[in-house]
This record gives structure tokens, C-alpha cells and sequence, in this order.
């Protein structure tokens, strides 16, 4: 064992000495970039590049929903992407993450509980039928009947009409400010319904939307074909002609196919792959802001019973330097977060909340009380940041004389110990999307709500309150307080504990591509602009 | 006991442990922690929604029914569908078994051809620079893993522009040449070590029998060295050669999970490899149950093929000495 060990090691090293060496990369490697060339873009499509080529795109992982490829039941950022290549919502998200124009082009609200929905005209299924109202009325009304995760973010909707051809009306039991944004997502789709009434598609197999464009192959977890939808406004001048996403579950043969050039475009994981990269000719890596933020689960149920204590659970809180996880994690390019996403508006600010003081003494002195703790760290290896993050936890902890043993499994093993009833972990981490919406998330710290949560945390009526009065103050100040109130006792109550954003690695090859690519994005879609983008 | 007697026992040997095998995939798939619907539905997902997923797979049953279920399944050809995407295992595996094949049947070949003249090279020669060559050769591939002899290649390729690019596959049927480009990287990853274990045993294999008395007396009667390889060493070292050659499908299968992962490529591998990882059970139970069967059946050749080149095997029972 040790001879292979050494054995391999030694190739290993003459190997990457070799080929580092005729890369012609010399000193510290640059991260990836997340300068702006334009107001809230990373890139802008040069609309002069050649067009018309074949796009290829590599992911990671592909859709896999039990609901197949019906959008209301994607519940992954994957699939929000890949099936919203296909169909389009009411609303959409700028570069700002502000809610624009989808396939309403305009709304008006009438009262705080209304919204008239003014619908395109142009909108038409690949299949050639233009969209109506009662496609938007029928889709609206089965998400809201057919509870799914999505479902409980739509808000507290009491009727959906259509109030003329190309209006509907919605209405709402009572105000509910993140409504607009929760339709700019994928499960909020508009679907073909007239066919699947007539049974003539079924959604869950095949996609049928008014997106730019449509899915002529897929092989589950291997590859996707998407050709032009000659029906979208933006066919014409589509910059490409087929569009290939492969599924590729390694980040290094990702980086490989960005290197010798057999991928345009690839969604990378690691943070160390734009250093990889660093030498690779006509190759740019950007970091693209989410959301989505990593938080820490301390289990106050099924965990060591000193857990169940919020002085414990609030010292390892206070303990934790979310900054030196930016720094070692992320080399300084995320942000450290509340329960609200840090830089959506009306978040709170992440360095009033009492456990940014960073008070260690305390902290160790309400872990002495206890005689000192012996915790697990439990994490999943397919987030091969996560296991960074916890390294970095797992030596702040230390400092307060909290033992943390790093556990690392795969997801199912990890869900089935965290998510299981009982629980069986002490502290483990995982992220949350942040959605486009301050309010949206904060749902998850409701465990009565959330229902996933109820194992491990027990909220409270304070917390839930809060969070429901975060969601249907009207944007503003008032919801800013609001929402700084639901920040302020969730990390009192130190149960789910936001740590820091999770930004999307992005690397493109710019011999071929001119994509366009926001710096912010709110529901994981890389591909959001790729109407925009020019393949040469 | 005659020949046929003895070949009748051994696949009844083989049929009891495909039956034995199966119960313990079964078994061992159920025990894994973690749920398929935790992962397709999410942690977000109602009780609902959970219940109605697990009656739609027929998990709701007891064990032993959903165990006769699938073997009876496998047995009439149905595999059924994938828990997780909804596909037809029957067609995935249609699909993806001819990509494994051929990878394996390569690097047999390649192992066979390469291997074994290394391996005899090395022990006739064994005082010699070539017998310190083979010895160096064949260290040096059994020390180095799979997983990151590919890791190097793949960047090796996409650093130096060789022309080759990596996951670049395409079925044999779109695009032969394609085809087999995709595969060259994955066959030379697994030959390098499959090589490395032939050319080893072969040379144990053969300098095991360059000392027995047979040889020193074949030597004394002054018998040339082309003479004593032919008649002597050639059959008397076939039989650990075979076995190792056998012993080496289930290798292949293993290391075929660790590069068509590394080397997108479609076959079996990663296939089980995704499964695994959202514990689609039916998937996972056929697939593995698949490559027992494949090894089982490669080591009941390998028995009757032994017994075939020395018949004293099955007096005991499969030991030479």
C-alpha cells in the first residue's frame, strides 16, 4: 500500500511538474474574475462575433425529478436552467435581479392583493399555437393545486382568472410581497395546456414551451440536443444553431474540455479550477454572485443534548468567522450573508447581527459551562467546497473548546441523517437558493412550514411571525426592518445559521464564444441571456 | 470423476452462487443509508408527495416480494425502469453495455498481447537489463491508480493539444471512428494496469516452473531452450496465467466505474456510478448482478478451460499441489 502510495505520488508529481511546466503558467494564479465589464454583467455579447455555430455547453449533473421533466416540479437549479431553456414565465429577473417583463409585458396592481397581468402577443408553443390566457389561468391553478415546493412560494393565492384575451387577474388571500418574483422561476412556468387537456403531450416526458428553444434529444445524464424554437421573437437572430449540453460529472474533465476547446461554455464547482485554468490560452473563468448562501444546521433536537441549549447553540454561532471563510474558502470573492441574501434589497445587514461581534470569550465561556462540547460536522462530498468550509468552522470551534470531528458522506447517506426522523447528526452544513426575493428563503427557518426542518429545529411562534410579516410588508423600509427582525432572531436562535453567498464558477472559451453573462443571479440560470450569446 | 460430471457440478456451483449473489445485492442495496426519494424529491417535498413515490417503485412492499418482483423480472427480461429519470433499464443497459464491452474486450486483448510476452520475456530473461526492465514496467503499473493515471491523462491531452479531446464520445452507430477515439484514453488507463498484473504473475508463473525437476531434467538431456519453453513451461504456466486473466474481469469491472466517470464516456460504469449516488435500487441491483454474472461465468470458463489444458485439476479439486 505504501509503495503504491509512494509510487503514485512520485508519477503524479514528475507528471504535473512536467505538463505545469508547458503550460507556461509562472507565479500566483489569478481567481476568477468577477469585475463587471458593463453594469451588472460579467460579460456582454460582442453582437459583431461570428454566429451561427454549435454551442456547447458542459454541466454537471443532469435533471432528476420524480415529476420527469415537468417544470412544476423541478426542484433543482439544473433543472430550473435546462427546463427553462424551453418555457417561459409571467415575469423574469434582470441583470439587477429586479423583476422585469416575461411573457406579461406589463401588470398592474389595483389594490396590494391584485395583479393584472397584461399578457404578449407574440408568445407562441414550438408546436405553433400561440399562447392564451387560459394557458396561463390553467398553468397557474394546477401549480397552486398540485402542491410542490414551488407551490408554497407562489404565496396565498385565492383566485386566478382571465379577465379579457390577453389579461389574467390574480388575487391573493392577503398581500404578499415576493409574488412577482416567485413567478420569474422556472416551476411557475407557462405550460401547453390545451394539449395536455387533450392528452396530446405529456409534460412530464416531453417539453413543450414558448422558449427560445427546443429539446430534439436528451439522454438522461449523458446529453441534451436543443434546436431553435422558429417561433420565438428572438429566433432570427439567435446566435447559434444547436445548442449541446453535455453531463459531465467531473469538474477536471470539465476543465479539460474548456482547455482543448470541445466545450464552449462549463459550470465549475471547485474554486480551485480557475486557478487551473489560469494558463489555459482563450479561456476566461468568472465568479457569478448568487443568492444562494451556505449555512450551518445545529441540531437542537436530535444532537448532542447540550444543543438544545440557545446559549450553546448562539456560542458556536458567535464563534464562527463567516469572514475567514470568504478569505481561505473563497478567496474574497462572496459576501457574508443573514437569512436574507446579502445585496438583494431590503436585506438585512449581515454585520448588525449580534454574532458578527465575534465575542470568543463568551463564546468559550458558555461552552465551559457545559464541560466542552464533542460534536460531528457532517457534510457531502459531491460540494467539494463544503469540506473547506468546515475545515475552517472546525478550527474556529476549537478556540471556544468545541471538538468537531468532520464527517464526510455521500448525499444520500447525508440526507438520510439529517433529513430522517430522527435526525442523527450535531452540526452540518449545507445552502439554501436565495431566490430573487429577500423574503423568499426566510420560509425555511418556519419549521412548520418548511416541514424538512422539524427534525432538527424547533423555531419558534416569534421567529414565524416575523418571517410572515417579512413577506407581506411591501417593499421598502418597513420591510426592511421587517426582515432585519427575522435575521436578528434567527441568529439568536442559532438553529439553521447563514455563513456566506455560494457563487457560481463560470469558465468560457473566447476563441468561440461572446456569451452574455450577469454578474447576479438569483435561481442558479447561467444560461439566462443565451439568446444573446454568438458561437463563431 | 468423468469430465462431464465434474463440468455439470462446477455450473451448478456457478448457478447456486448467482442465486446467493443475488440475495446478498438485494440485501446489501437495502441497507445502504439514504433514500432515492430523499434525493429526487428533495428535503422539500411533502409526505405526500414521498408516499406516492415510494408506492409508484413498489418500495411500499415487503422485502421479499419486491425482491421476487425484480429477480423475476431480470429472469423474463424486464428490468424495469429507473426510479429516478423514468427510463427503461432494458434500453439503458442496450445502450451502455456494448460501450463497456468493447472497452473491456480491448484491454483484455491488449492485456493478453502485451502482458503475457512481457511476463515470459521477464523470467527467461529474468538476470538480464530486460528482466529488470519488465520487472520496473510491471511496479510501476500496479503502483499507480486508476483514478489518477486518468486524472493526468485528461489533463495531458487538453494541456499538450494531441489532438485527442477528452468526452468527445459518440455511438458506434453515428460515428465509428468517434466511437473509438472516445475509448482509447479509458482502454489504456485499465490496460496499463492489467498489463502490469499479467506481466508479474506470468513471470512468477513461468520461473515457478523453470525449477521444477521436470525442467532440470528436460535441461540434463540437453533439450534446447525453444524446446523446454514449448513443451514444457508453455502448458505447466497456462493454468495460474488463465486464472489470472480471469481474476482480471472483475478488476476491469471495477476500474471501468473509475474511467468512463473521468472520461465521460457512456457505458455501464458510470452509469452505476449515477445510480449509486441517488440509490436507484433497480438499477443498481441489475447492474451489479449483471457483473457478478459476468465474473462468475468468466471464472466457470476459466475452470473448464484449466481442466481441459490439466485434467489432474479437478482430482483436486482445483489445486496443482
Amino acid at each position: 500500500m505504501r509503495t503504491r502510495t509512494l509510487a503514485g505520488g512520485a508519477v503524479a508529481a514528475i507528471a504535473l511538474l512536467a505538463l505545469t511546466g508547458c503550460t507556461g503558467a509562472s507565479g500566483p494564479a489569478p481567481a476568477a474574475t468577477s469585475e463587471e465589464v458593463s453594469p451588472g454583467f460579467l460579460a456582454v455579447a460582442d453582437a459583431s462575433a461570428p454566429a451561427g455555430g454549435e454551442l456547447v455547453v458542459q454541466v454537471d449533473y443532469d435533471t432528476a425529478e420524480a415529476g420527469g421533466l415537468d417544470p412544476q416540479s423541478a426542484a433543482t437549479a439544473r433543472s430550473w436552467m435546462l427546463e427553462g431553456l424551453v418555457y417561459e414565465t409571467l415575469t423574469t429577473i434582470d441583470e439587477n435581479l429586479a423583476v422585469a417583463p416575461g411573457l406579461a409585458t406589463s401588470w398592474e396592481t389595483p389594490s396590494d392583493t391584485e395583479y393584472v397581468f397584461t399578457l404578449a402577443d407574440d408568445a407562441v408553443f414550438s408546436n405553433g399555437r400561440a399562447m392564451t390566457a387560459a394557458d396561463v389561468v390553467g398553468s397557474l391553478q394546477r401549480l397552486r393545486d398540485t402542491p410542490v415546493t414551488w407551490t408554497g412560494q407562489l404565496g396565498p393565492i385565492s383566485s386566478i382568472e382571465a379577465t379579457g384575451d390577453r389579461e389574467v387577474t390574480v388575487t391573493l388571500s392577503e398581500p404578499y410581497t415576493p409574488f412577482l418574483a416567485a413567478l420569474a422561476n422556472t416551476p411557475a412556468a407557462i405550460l401547453p395546456i390545451a394539449e395536455m387537456e387533450a392528452g396530446t403531450v405529456d409534460i412530464a416526458t416531453e417539453m413543450l414551451g414558448t422558449g427560445p428553444l427546443v429539446a430534439s434529444a436528451h439522454r438522461q445524464d449523458e446529453q441534451w440536443t436543443f434546436v431553435p424554437n422558429e417561433h420565438h421573437p428572438d429566433a432570427a437572430t439567435l446566435g447559434f444553431s444547436t445548442l449541446t449540453v453535455d453531463i459531465v460529472g467531473d469538474e477536471a474533465t470539465r476543465a479539460a474540455a474548456l482547455r482543448d476547446g470541445s466545450a464552449d461554455l462549463a459550470v465549475l464547482n471547485s474554486t480551485d479550477s480557475a486557478s487551473l485554468l489560469a494558463g489555459a490560452a482563450d479561456v476566461r473563468v468568472a465568479t457569478q454572485r448568487n443568492t444562494d448562501f451556505h449555512y450551518l444546521m445545529i441540531n437542537s433536537i436530535g444532537g448532542d443534548p447540550a444543543l438544545a441549549d440557545e446559549k450553546v447553540r448562539f456560542a458556536v454561532n458567535e464563534a464562527i468567522d463567516r469572514e475567514a471563510i470568504n478569505a481561505l474558502v473563497f478567496g474574497g470573492s462572496t459576501a457574508v450573508t443573514g437569512v436574507t441574501p446579502a445585496g438583494l434589497p431590503d436585506a438585512c445587514d449581515p454585520s448588525g447581527l449580534a454574532s458578527s461581534m465575534r465575542d470568543v470569550a463568551a463564546a468559550k465561556s458558555a461552552i465551559d459551562a457545559v464541560g466542552g462540547l464533542d460534536l460531528n460536522l457532517l457534510v457531502y462530498t459531491d460540494e467539494p467546497v463544503l469540506a473547506q468550509i468546515a475545515q475552517v468552522i472546525q478550527q474556529n470551534l476549537a478556540e471556544i473548546g468545541v471538538k468537531v470531528s468532520i464527517e464526510q458522506v455521500d448525499y444520500a447517506t447525508y440526507s438520510g441523517k439529517v433529513y430522517a426522523d430522527p435526525s442523527d447528526f450535531d452540526l452540518a452544513l449545507s445552502w439554501f437558493a436565495g431566490y430573487a426575493d429577500p423574503a423568499m428563503v426566510t420560509t425555511w427557518w418556519n419549521p412548520s412550514l418548511a416541514g424538512f426542518s422539524s427534525v432538527y429545529m424547533t423555531g419558534s411562534p416569534e421567529l414565524n411571525a416575523a418571517i410572515a410579516a417579512g413577506a407581506s410588508t411591501p417593499a421598502g423600509s418597513d420591510r426592511a426592518a421587517a426582515l432585519a427582525e427575522v435575521c436578528d432572531l434567527a441568529d439568536q436562535q442559532s438553529e439553521m445559521v447563514p455563513l456566506v453567498l455560494r457563487p457560481s464558477t463560470i469558465g468560457w472559451n473566447t476563441a468561440e464564444l461572446s456569451p452574455t453573462l450577469a454578474a447576479d443571479e438569483g435561481y442558479g440560470n447561467v444560461l439566462r441571456h443565451i439568446t444573446e450569446f454568438r458561437v463563431g | 470423476m468423468t469430465v462431464v460430471l465434474w463440468s455439470i457440478r462446477r455450473v451448478l456451483a456457478a448457478l447456486a452462487t448467482l442465486v446467493g449473489v443475488s440475495v446478498l445485492i438485494f440485501a446489501s442495496v437495502r441497507l445502504m443509508p439514504g433514500d432515492y426519494t430523499d434525493l429526487v424529491l428533495g428535503p422539500l417535498a411533502t409526505e405526500a408527495q414521498r408516499a406516492q413515490a415510494v408506492a409508484a417503485s413498489g418500495l411500499d412492499l415487503p422485502l421479499p416480494e419486491q425482491y421476487f418482483r425484480w429477480i423475476g423480472g431480470v429472469l423474463t427480461g424486464d428490468l424495469g425502469y429507473s426510479f429516478v429519470s423514468n427510463v427503461s433499464v432494458t434500453d439503458e443497459f442496450a445502450a451502455r453495455l456494448p460501450v463497456t464491452a468493447t472497452i473491456a474486450a480491448i484491454t483484455v486483448v491488449v492485456t493478453l498481447l502485451v502482458g503475457i510476452p512481457l511476463g515470459f520475456v521477464s523470467a527467461l530473461r529474468a538476470e538480464g537489463s530486460a528482466g529488470a526492465a519488465g520487472r520496473f514496467v510491471s511496479a510501476l503499473g500496479i503502483s499507480v491508480p486508476e483514478f489518477l493515471l486518468a486524472g493526468l491523462l485528461v489533463f495531458a491531452v487538453s494541456t499538450l493539444g494531441l489532438g485527442i479531446s477528452v468526452g468527445q464520445y459518440s455511438s458506434f452507430a453515428e460515428d465509428p471512428a468517434r466511437f473509438f477515439g472516445a475509448l482509447v484514453l479509458p482502454i489504456v488507463v485499465l490496460s496499463v494496469g492489467c498489463v502490469a498484473v499479467v506481466a508479474r504473475n506470468t513471470r512468477d508463473a513461468v520461473l515457478n516452473v523453470l525449477i521444477d525437476p521436470h525442467v532440470n531434467a528436460s535441461v540434463a538431456r540437453g533439450e534446447t531452450p525453444m524446446f523446454i519453453v514449448r513443451h514444457h513451461v508453455l502448458r505447466n504456466a497456462a493454468v495460474p496465467i488463465l486464472t489470472i486473466v480471469g481474476a482480471l474481469v472483475a478488476v476491469l469491472l471495477g476500474g471501468t466505474v473509475i474511467v468512463e466517470f473521468v472520461f465521460n464516456v457512456p457505458g455501464m460504469g458510470s452509469y452505476l456510478q449515477t445510480a449509486l449516488g441517488r440509490r436507484d435500487y433497480g438499477i443498481i441491483q441489475t447492474a451489479v448482478l449483471l457483473a457478478a454474472a459476468v465474473f462468475i461465468i468468466t471464472a466457470l470458463v476459466v475452470d473448464l478451460v484449466s481442466n481441459a489444458i490439466d485434467p489432474r485439476l479437478r482430482l483436486t479439486g482445483g489445486s496443482r499441489r
